[in-house]
């Protein structure tokens, strides 16, 4: 193994299924001071199941080890590119809404915040790593 | 990018899986290198270049043919 080479992450493979269980926890506690305790109950159970197979799968695959216990540099790659592609889609949706909302005559909330959030942090994220060098 | 690695790797009868595992990657980056799909990183450059004792411009071709 070489060191210092390359910013590969290493996690334990319970990590993402204890995540989830840990995710589908928090939506039954918000479900439930909702006053929709069943909807809760059915997002902790998706959630459990949803931690079980990334569990079965690890050993399986390396696309889901990538994804869950350790990713490489090339992974990595890949992990920026579909959260831009993610990222970008969300804010595609964001803006379309937004216009959506105005044509209708409505104020664009909460479109307009959203978009502006993303926008701020897209150009704190460029003038950090510009920084950085 | 035009490389070396599975022509080295062949030459000492190693599998894609033992060299990733000297490297500190996955058996899908080795493979993917040697398939010219991804071009690895300077430090991953280096490192396999090191590791087979020839230089970073021997093992790599940057020059489109």
């Amino acid at each position: 193994m070489i060191k210092n080479r390359s910013p590969a992450v290493v996690r334990s493979k319970w990590f993402m299924p204890a995540f989830c269980l840990a995710l589908g926890v928090v939506v039954l506690v918000a479900s439930w001071l909702g006053g929709q305790l069943g909807s809760g109950v059915f997002g902790l159970v998706v959630m459990t199941a949803f931690g079980l197979v990334i569990l079965l799968l690890t050993g399986r695959s390396e696309t889901i080890r990538g994804l869950t216990t350790g990713r490489d540099e090339r992974f990595a790659q890949i992990d920026l590119k579909a959260t831009a592609v993610a990222g970008l889609a969300l804010i595609l949706t964001v803006i379309v809404a937004w216009l959506v909302e105005i044509a209708r005559g409505h104020s664009g909330q909460p479109y307009d915040w959203l978009a502006a959030i993303a926008g701020l942090a897209y150009l704190a994220a460029v003038a950090l790593f510009r920084w950085r060098g | 990018m035009k490389n070396q690695v599975r022509t080295l790797r062949t030459q000492r009868n190693l599998a894609q899986g033992q060299l990733a595992e000297a490297m500190g990657v996955s058996r899908q980056t080795i493979n993917s290198i040697e398939n010219e799909r991804y071009t690895p990183s300077l430090p991953l450059a280096l490192a396999l270049a090191r590791y087979f004792g020839v230089t970073v411009e021997v093992m790599f071709d940057d020059q489109e043919p």
